[in-house]
């Protein structure tokens, strides 16, 4: 059996642009070769803060209702929203908890800072370490590909419906070249005060 | 590393290439062994348009974390006269290992230059292409360990492109990319070369939208193409690097271009 990363497949992109950021997902859950599912959505929001996780499903799932519970504790305790910086370190420390019995996760953490009102956007490894990108991050089975098809692709101030256009266009034809990502995909552009959800069809192979 | 030389010989013994050199005295039984091949890195890309075929490759020469060369072509010219292959119309690009790269490339252009001799005409790159894929599969259980994309016109004058994998299997493509950064390259040629995932707006409802049709592109626009897929690749792939080699094959014949990328 290959790596934990690896068995159920996946993939997650998230890009900044003009006062804007896009993070986006495939749909595709797999056990090795074969497709149990077309949507399975990796994208989880949490009030404004996008949280995408790839990776081995059952931990996807388990982080994602792990972070819920925390984000929903932050909220009622402090009374007002978690920002994306802070949902940052919380994803970060959470992880470097279980650092030696991981969740075979690579998170990514998207958002619009509400009281700068500045794009972020973060990656991390399996147990917490962040990457913080002034472009754009990638995760899952078609990392790869999504490093060539951001960097060919993506340009600074982007407006929000060119970035939507770049980042569906990264996702789309990386996922198309790899077999255990795809089967359509979902889009979310996060603007100061607008969030529009897409869902693209993609090749159904 | 992936070195050949994996065992380093003990206190000056002689440098064979195998992982263990006879020591002082031989205890018990010892296993010897010898890996023959070493992955150089490197990447290759070729784009055919209407008139034209366009073959790219990074210099650099690695081995594991090690830069051996930031000057190690990957391109060939195959089947011309002399040293600088004068009258050549087909190249060959290969990457993997190098040195099975360059004994094919030395078989390759024997060959056709033997055609030539013997038949009193050039060799197509059709019969070439063919011809490259029989000698991939003649070493079908020791393989050359590279990935070969060849590059010419066709009998039409259209721009011709053959990619192969290590053991011969081929396909005429009008695009391909190959070697350690093809993961990253690929799917932006597919976007970019043959319009995947494009759609021209409002030609149809909902999903049945109309397929952009792909047509051959100009020189100018597979240039810049070529040179942005090397500089991302550079950006993201430690293995790619150094310079960008790129010949251009016309009915005139093949002019080649070197520019820097990144050494780092």
């Amino acid at each position: 059996m290959g790596s934990p990363f690896s068995i159920n497949g996946g993939a997650c992109v998230a890009m900044v642009g003009k006062d804007c950021v896009a993070i986006a997902c495939d749909l595709r859950l797999g056990m090795q070769a074969l497709t149990v599912s077309n949507n399975f959505p990796k994208i989880f929001p949490y009030g404004d803060v996008y949280l995408g996780l790839t990776g081995l499903a059952t931990d996807v799932s388990t982080v994602s209702d792990l972070f819920r519970y925390k984000v929903n504790m932050y909220r009622l305790r402090e009374e007002r929203p978690i920002s994306p910086q802070t949902m940052a370190n919380l994803v970060s420390s959470t992880l470097y908890e279980r650092r030696f019995g991981p969740y075979f996760v690579s998170p990514v953490v998207a958002g619009i800072n509400h009281t700068t009102g500045k794009p972020f956007i973060c990656g991390f490894d399996s147990i917490g370490c962040i990457d913080f990108a002034k472009d754009f991050i990638v995760s899952g089975t078609a990392s790869d590909q999504l490093f060539g098809t951001c960097e060919g692709l993506w340009e600074p101030d982007l407006a929000p419906e060119d970035l939507f256009e770049t980042v569906s266009q990264a996702l789309l034809n990386a996922v198309d070249r790899d077999a255990l990502s795809g089967w359509g995909a979902h889009v979310y552009i996060i603007e100061k005060d607008k969030v529009t959800k897409r869902l693209l069809k993609g090749r159904q192979d | 590393m992936a070195s050949v030389f994996a065992g380093a010989p003990p206190n000056g013994a002689p440098g064979y290439s195998f992982a263990q050199t006879p020591t002082a005295a031989p205890a018990g039984i010892r296993e010897h062994s010898f890996y023959p091949y070493t992955d150089n890195g490197g990447s290759t890309l070729g784009i055919s348009g209407a008139d034209f075929s366009i073959l790219a490759g990074d210099t650099r020469s690695t081995s594991g974390y090690s830069i051996n060369t930031r000057y190690a072509p990957k391109l060939f010219k195959i089947g011309g006269e002399g040293p600088e292959s004068k009258g050549a119309r087909i190249v060959l690009s290969v990457v993997g290992f190098a040195a099975d790269g360059e004994a094919l490339k030395e078989r390759l252009d024997t060959i056709v230059k033997m055609y030539k001799y013997q038949h009193g005409k050039p060799m197509s790159v059709a019969a070439c292409a063919q011809r490259l894929s029989h000698i991939l599969y003649g070493k079908r259980f020791f393989p050359y360990y590279v990935t070969a994309i060849l590059g010419g016109l066709d009998e039409e004058g259209k721009g011709a492109l053959y990619s192969y994998d290590p053991v011969g299997s081929y396909e005429r493509e009008q695009c391909r990319a190959a070697g350690a950064a093809a993961s990253l390259i690929m799917p932006f040629l597919d976007n970019q070369v043959n319009f995947k995932n494009q759609y021209i707006p409002g030609s149809g409802e909902g999903h049945a939208l109309q397929q952009r049709v792909p047509e051959p592109l100009p020189r100018k626009d597979v240039e810049e193409l070529v040179k942005d897929a090397f500089t991302s690749a550079v950006e993201r792939h430690i293995e790619v690097g150094d310079g960008l080699q790129m010949m251009i094959i016309t009915k005139d014949g093949i002019e080649e271009i070197y520019e820097e990328l990144k050494k780092d």
